[in-house]
């Protein structure tokens, strides 16, 4: 007995998470929301120059953007369907720009039954406008057996 | 948390830098009480309206018995728990990428500590990598969730 549509769930089912349109207006509220004040994302002068052998364009997303992003997509699949957000794990490919809309999307990879409980594994990422990938990872979800 | 100084370049000086940072060396942090409107500041940032996290009587229905914050407030309290001359506030420090497991949620008026450290250093590419590791408790010192971080120091 499981709790949730840990059953009706299969490995290959896919999903997505609502659009986000990053501006200069949503980087600063993350860094009010977050408390990270990073130049990298604030300051245009700072941007000019470069960055552990980087050099970008201009001020970018915070990476940690992409992270709250994709768990909310998360947060919002599973929830009404029983599963608990257990897991993520993510690297940053590409680096996002104001004036990009980023789209979060799931996979499921597959499911595990341990001797307690019931979990779910699934691939993530976030893709730009372009298609171009901006985040990749894995995530875990736990569906606990009913009471 | 209006004493949260935003200027990271006001302590760069006093930062470690990639060579200073003893892997293994905890890092020093200040507990933090996570207040309602902080939690909502930081999910407004990600447009995550969750009623779990707004509407206190929907929250007090659910599972949680009552509001929580999202699992991804670890972003929030990292920095919260983060004293201003450590080397997580560098300018320039680049995010690589993190894992972090989450096991309860925090909650409005709970008083976070954290518990962190650099794990390992190590040079890839030309690049200063440090990893860090941290674990955030509650007032009860029960672990919230626990992470790892892989950063590019400034040169």
């Amino acid at each position: 007995m499981t709790m949730g549509e840990f059953d009706k769930i299969n490995a290959g089912d896919t999903f997505t998470g609502a659009p986000f349109a990053v501006t200069r207006d949503t980087i600063r509220d993350f860094a009010e929301g977050s408390l990270d004040f990073n130049p990298l994302h604030l300051d245009d002068n700072y941007m000019q120059g470069q960055f552990g052998k980087t050099k970008f364009k201009g001020v970018i997303m915070h990476g940690m953007s992409n992270f709250g992003l994709l768990s909310r997509m998360m947060t919002d699949w599973l929830g009404p369907r029983g599963g608990v957000y257990r897991r993520m794990e993510t690297r940053w490919v590409a680096p996002t720009y104001p004036g990009d809309t980023i789209t979060p999307s799931g996979r499921i990879k597959q499911k595990n039954v341990t001797g307690k409980s019931h979990w779910m594994l699934f691939e993530v990422e976030m893709r730009n406008q372009k298609g171009e990938l901006i985040a990749s990872g894995e995530a875990m979800a736990e569906f606990p057996a009913a009471a | 948390m209006s004493d949260f100084e935003t200027d990271f370049w006001k302590d760069a000086g006093k930062r470690k830098t990639w060579d200073d940072i003893v892997p293994g060396e905890r890092r020093p942090a200040i507990p933090y009480v996570l207040t309602l409107e902080a939690i909502h500041k930081y999910c407004r940032s990600v447009g995550d309206l969750n009623p779990l996290y707004f509407d206190a009587e929907v929250a007090k229905k659910s599972v949680y018995g009552g509001l929580i914050a999202p699992p991804s407030i670890h972003i929030l309290l990292m920095f919260a728990c983060t004293p201003a001359d450590d080397w997580m506030r560098t300018p320039g420090t680049i995010n690589a990428g993190q894992s972090w497991f989450y096991s309860r949620p925090a909650r409005p008026g709970d008083t976070i500590h954290m518990d962190s450290r650099a794990l390992d250093k190590f040079i890839k590419k030309e690049r200063l990598f440090v990893i860090h590791d941290n674990v955030f408790y509650n007032q009860d010192k029960e672990v919230i969730c626990s992470g790892r971080g892989w950063t590019i120091r400034p040169q």
